[in-house]
């Protein structure tokens, strides 16, 4: 049995169908990227394993369904939408998931992600790429065996994001984290994944992402005319 | 001093200090939530709701406020319900049944002749004339609800900010999301005989505004619009006593002259 069981996951809104029979299994620690164009459902299918939407078909954690299983689970939604004139600090942000965050897991995640000198500072004064932290670091707070990562890059400059990408190195290597993640950046998938999923609406691929990212599916994904190339990694 | 003392010495100036200090005190913690879930026409709609349970409760010659609070709590879970299961608007849908229970109340209204006290003291308010017996409800359940939102204060206030983050830590959503609205529906009908169906909305509001102006984490917030409201419903009591003017009202006008003071001196950089 794998870690992470996706079973003919399906959503549909309002008759169309969003995301269809989507199945893969993801085994722990794994890197597992999610790719394809906009509106191919990755989004959707990250939303749908958490439960957050209605959704056909099961998602299971280790043999439990994963929605019942929450405390297991770290989640960085795309878009964190709130009102940025309401004084909360960043230090009671990162407390409001967790009721009390194990006191070295905590100054770990503060170190590592580089919060510590933004804790007294309120969360709407913060720039693109601090909240990305902020939020990673909530995240990681409750110690979570899975995290999920929607475009958790998204406002954050280019240095910003290969940095990011070692981060996620880092806590997948040295705490064992599985992580799902949802990208554009397909060089560093390539880089960091342990396995990629292409989506668009229906599953393009899946696998190890040097072995199923081909110039075939690439053009399957984006079309004939996008500018993506697949790199060479044999060397 | 003396003159302040000779002023609220008399018994009926004390219950409404009394009850405006318990209900302001509320009304402060919830506003926070009001401002954070934009939820002012909301408390604003269940207070207009309450007209229809002031009626029933006239043609029936009991007591108002129970009546109120009841069709409050009615309307506040009903909006829920139609949230969840409709695709109207909320604005809409909030819309639609406050100004419907306020029609029916004036219908309701129409089969009682004569002069109705009850009736212009809930649309105007009249802390003045709070009974002891009505002081015996607004003070434990001011004590129960405001208690139960600060202890709950960060699950509340995580709801507020992001529902999907909130259920991915685990909170019970919808249970704290009916429960916010039966408690608002309460805690704003608790207070409609002292500030008044038009008016009450101005102390949910009011001390949140003020306390963002100076703020500086959700546990300061808490603070200073509780203060500010005490300070506003004292003060405004004071006043109105003592230049003889509407009491409601003079409160709000404090609330709002204090507003514009604070704003002006964050302004000019009292406040970051």
């Amino acid at each position: 049995m794998s870690y992470v069981d996706i079973h003919d996951v399906g959503v549909t809104f309002g008759g169309n169908p969003i995301l269809r029979n989507v199945t893969f299994n993801v085994d722990k620690a794994e890197v597992v990227s999610i790719i394809g164009p906009n509106g191919s459902g990755k989004t959707t299918l990250i939303r749908a394993m958490l439960g957050l939407i209605e959704h056909r078909g099961n998602v299971l954690l280790a043999g439990r369904p994963l929605r019942h299983q929450m405390e297991r689970v770290g989640y960085v939604p795309q878009r964190f939408d709130f009102d940025r004139t309401f004084p909360l600090s960043v230090q009671e942000f990162l407390a409001l998931a967790v009721k009390k965050a194990d006191g070295e897991w905590r100054d770990e995640v503060l170190r590592e992600f580089s919060v510590r000198p933004l804790l007294r500072q309120k969360l709407g004064t913060l720039s693109g790429g601090q909240m990305q932290r902020v939020l990673i670091a909530s995240a990681l707070m409750k110690q979570p065996e899975v995290m999920m990562l929607d475009e958790p890059t998204s406002g954050v400059d280019v240095e910003g994001v290969a940095s990011f990408y070692e981060l996620v190195r880092h806590i997948n290597k040295e705490h064992e984290i599985t992580v799902f993640l949802v990208s554009h950046e397909v060089n560093m998938v390539f880089k960091t994944s342990t396995k990629v999923v292409c989506l668009n609406k229906d599953l393009v691929c899946c696998g190890d992402p040097r072995k199923v990212i081909t110039t075939e599916i690439l053009d399957k994904l984006y079309g004939p005319d996008h500018e993506l190339r697949v790199h060479d990694h044999s060397h | 001093m003396e003159h302040l003392i000779e002023l609220f010495a008399p018994l009926y100036v004390q219950r409404a200090l009394l009850a405006g200090v318990f209900s302001g005190a509320l009304l402060a913690i919830l506003g926070i939530f009001v401002a954070l879930r934009k939820m002012a026409f909301f408390s604003d709609g269940i207070a207009h709701t309450s007209l229809t349970g002031v009626a029933i409760a006239v043609l029936l010659g009991q007591q108002p406020l129970a009546w109120a609070v009841g069709v409050g709590v009615v309307f506040a879970v009903l909006i829920y319900l139609l949230e969840k299961k409709t695709d109207i608007a909320p604005d809409s849908l909030i819309g639609i049944l406050f100004t419907s229970s306020l029609a029916l109340g004036v219908v309701l209204m129409n089969f009682k002749k004569g002069y109705q006290p009850d009736l212009l003291s809930f649309l105007f308010g009249n802390i003045l004339t709070i009974r002891s017996e009505e002081l015996r409800v607004i003070i434990p359940l001011s004590v129960v609800i405001g208690g139960f939102m600060v202890v709950r204060y960060r699950r509340y206030l995580l709801i507020c900010l992001n529902e999907e983050l909130s259920k991915v830590a685990g909170v019970w959503l919808e249970v704290h999301k009916l429960s916010l609205y039966v408690m608002l529906a309460v805690a704003s009908i608790l207070a409609i005989k002292m500030f008044g169906i038009i008016l009450v909305s101005a102390l949910l509001i009011l001390p949140v505004s003020f306390g963002k102006l100076f703020a500086r984490s959700a546990r300061s917030l808490l603070v200073i619009s509780m203060i500010f409201a005490e300070v506003i419903v004292v003060g405004g009591v004071a006043l109105s006593l003592w230049r003889d003017l509407p009491t409601a009202a003079t409160i709000v006008l404090t609330g709002t002259v204090l507003f514009v003071c604070g704003m002006a001196f964050s302004r000019l950089g009292g406040a970051e």
